[in-house]
């Protein structure tokens, strides 16, 4: 392989079995070889650890008992589950208020931005990495920041500015009904910094000289963007829905340090759910199969999304 | 249909000036081509008249309305991008008929309209397709029935032509002046080729450096240039500049003097002594092997089948000369060159005018 390889690609002609080149550019030419290093890395980091939670997953493992035996009743005490249900409730609510708000919120800004410097308006830069503070920041400090924010203690920002304002205080945390809420606020505020970087990207790509044509052709706001915008973005508008539905559904560190999945059960979604079954119930088993019905949730939601993408013509 | 009248238009980017005091008047249905050298600015004023762009001073006006304050979409032009600018998510049908959006016609007749356009361009069998899916050539008339379909009082062209290949530049050369003969609209089109210019203009519009050099016919601007830029741009090969000195019935020319012809003398009485430069085309200068007057080595000879041109080397200049093809010159030979100065014009080096100010106006009215 080496001594194709070091040979000037123009002399070497595709696809021949030279002399010299023998099996290894007979390997080379088909796709296997590329694709070892690969295989090999994901296979050992992401698919064992997959296997193994399939495993346990038929087990009634606890954290701190080696002593396992295979059984069904992790995955069947989940089936007639009434919390489960509650759990699952959550999460879909939250992911998609978060998801929604996320991308909803970081294309509003993407636009405003790329307005701005269309404008050639100064700060485009600095609004630019403001944003991206958010993003920045690790999503448990994320909770803490938030939770001070929407505290109800005579301390909390929100309230005390809705005070000042001479609006009633709100209990943000300890209603169960704004609970769910704040947590999706506190969620979209960190995670529109990335929809927004991204959005960006692509709308940079965009022709001006189509919105040019747009404005002869006397074309108002909402058709510009329906004709020309919304199209040309919907690739990574999909490929971002993608990317942030599996954060969400896998987010729990913001929750747990904002409202630790209450008041009740009104904030807990399946991740922090699987979370606390094993790391505060140490039931190994039944934590593992949440985590392969979490698995499969989001696997499912990808593959619907990855079918909208456009496909290239073969 | 509309008279465009652009009146002092000036455009600055912040310090630099990009266009000055450009002044022009088109006539209604008139095809006018306006060519110059990158960054001239011939783009930005196009982009003035669209109202893409506003202007730092000056006025746009469309039958004599000024329209400085209208949207582009209020103005009732037309363009047609260097990159065709066809919204790529649309079909082409839906392309063409993107202009009639707002129109009040049944949908039926919208259809019908964006038939009768691509009858027009022969693009009927594209119309579901994507632009993507089509060749440059095809884009470009896309471009035109978008343009077209709308009825516009200005068509503005915005180099239609420099992406495709020469066949087809050609070919589509013919076809935009056709469509203005069938269907005749106030054009303004801009392009930096000046054969585009000759072949396709009512009158060419030369720009330089932000500024109008010559406004005249494509005939005017070709053998009465108002400059030296005008008489070097257009014309292929370069017109010869010839530096000259007149004194005494007779100029002075790189090692030889010429007596002048009696009917040059009146358009050089009072510049004895200045120094000039004739301007010859290449057609202007007769070989003659042996040599008599000018003399100059033969260094490349170029056939083209038609034709011949030659490039001769003097000590003082490079010159060329067209030639019938049968030529029996060779590289290196010595050759005699005969200069038909009643075809010259005569420039003042120093200025860079042509010493007798050609028949077309510079304000761009039209010579009845
Ligand atoms: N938005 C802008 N900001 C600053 N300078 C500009 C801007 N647009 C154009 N210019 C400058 O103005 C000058 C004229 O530009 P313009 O695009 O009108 O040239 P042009 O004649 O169309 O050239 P070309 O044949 O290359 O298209 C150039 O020097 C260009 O750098
Ligand atoms: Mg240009």
């Amino acid at each position: 392989m080496t001594d194709t390889a070091t040979r000037p690609i123009a002399d070497a002609p595709p696809r021949t079995t030279g002399a010299r080149g023998g099996v290894a550019a007979r390997l080379a030419s088909g796709p296997l070889p590329w694709l070892l290093p690969a295989v090999a890395m994901l296979g050992l980091f992401y698919l064992y650890p997959v296997i193994e939670a399939v495993r346990l997953a038929f087990t009634d493992a606890r954290l701190f008992d080696t002593e396992t035996a295979f059984s069904m009743r992790s995955v069947s005490s989940l089936a007639g589950s009434s919390t489960l249900g509650t759990i699952l409730r959550n999460t879909l609510s939250y992911t998609v208020a978060s998801v929604v708000g996320q991308i909803a919120l970081g294309l509003a800004i993407a636009l405003l931005v790329v307005r701005a410097e269309r404008a050639r308006l100064r700060g485009t830069l600095v609004l630019r990495t403001i944003v991206l503070a958010a993003w920045v920041i690790p999503a448990i400090a994320n909770g803490i920041i938030w939770q001070l924010l929407f505290s109800e203690a005579p301390f909390g920002a929100i309230n005390s500015a809705l005070r000042m304002a001479g609006v009633a205080p709100v209990a943000w945390l300890s209603d169960p009904g704004n609970a769910m809420l704040s947590a999706v606020i506190a969620t979209i505020w960190q995670g529109t910094a990335y929809s927004m970087i991204l959005l960006y990207a692509a709308l940079k790509t965009i022709d001006t000289a189509l919105y040019e044509a747009a404005a002869i052709d006397a074309a108002r706001p909402w058709e510009r963007f329906w004709f020309i915008t919304l199209p040309h973005l919907r690739p990574a508008l999909l490929v971002n829905a993608i990317l942030i539905l599996i954060m969400t559904l896998n987010m729990f560190d913001t929750i747990l340090a904002l409202t630790g999945g209450g008041p009740g059960r009104a904030t807990e979604i399946l991740s922090l759910y699987a979370y606390g079954t094993v790391f505060q119930n140490f039931e190994l088993g039944r934590g593992a199969a949440l985590s392969m019905l979490l698995l499969v949730i989001s696997l499912t939601l990808t593959a619907l999304l990855t079918l909208l993408l456009p496909q290239e013509r073969r | 249909m509309a008279k465009l009248d652009l009146s002092a238009i000036t455009k600055s980017f912040g310090a630099t000036r990009v266009l000055d005091q450009v002044s022009l008047s088109v006539p209604d249905r008139e095809f006018v081509v306006v060519v110059g050298p990158s960054g001239c600015g011939k783009s930005t004023l196009l982009r003035i008249v669209a109202g893409l762009e506003a202007a730092s001073a000056g006025e746009v006006l469309l039958d004599d309305r000024p329209v400085s304050q209208l949207s582009p979409g209020q103005r009732n032009v037309a363009m047609v991008f260097q990159n065709y600018a066809l919204y790529p998510h649309l079909t082409v049908a839906a392309n063409i008929g993107f202009g009639l959006r707002r129109a009040r016609m049944r949908r039926a007749e919208k259809r019908e309209a964006v038939a009768r356009v691509a009858r027009l361009l022969e693009i009927e069998p594209l119309l579901n397709r994507r632009p993507g899916a089509l060749s440059g050539g095809q884009r470009q008339r896309v471009a035109m029935g978008r343009a077209i379909i709308r009825n516009p009082a200005v068509f503005l062209f915005d180099e239609p032509l420099s992406n495709l290949d020469a066949r087809l530049r050609m070919q589509m050369r013919s076809e935009i002046r056709a469509l203005h003969r069938a269907v005749p609209t106030t054009t303004l089109y801009v392009t930096h080729d000046q054969i585009e210019a000759m072949t396709m203009a009512d009158r060419v519009v030369v720009m330089n450096g932000g500024r109008i050099e010559q406004i005249g016919t494509p005939t005017e601007v070709y053998s009465a240039p108002r400059t030296t830029f005008v008489a070097g741009f257009i014309g292929m090969p370069s017109i010869n500049m010839i530096p000259a000195r007149y004194r005494g019935d007779a100029l002075e020319l790189p090692s030889t003097t010429l007596p002048v012809p009696a009917a040059v003398k009146p358009r050089l009485a009072g510049h004895a002594g200045r120094d000039l430069l004739v301007g010859l085309r290449p057609e202007h200068l007769d070989i003659r092997p042996g040599g008599d007057g000018l003399v100059a080595e033969v260094d490349q000879i170029e056939p083209t089948g038609s034709e011949t041109l030659v490039y001769l080397d003097h000590p003082a200049m490079r010159l060329s000369a067209r030639t019938a093809p049968d030529t029996a010159l060779s590289p290196g030979m010595q050759v005699g060159l005969r200069l038909l100065l009643e075809r010259a014009s005569f420039f003042d080096a120093e200025t860079g005018l042509n010493l007798v100010p050609p028949p077309s106006n510079l304000t761009g009215e039209l010579t009845a």
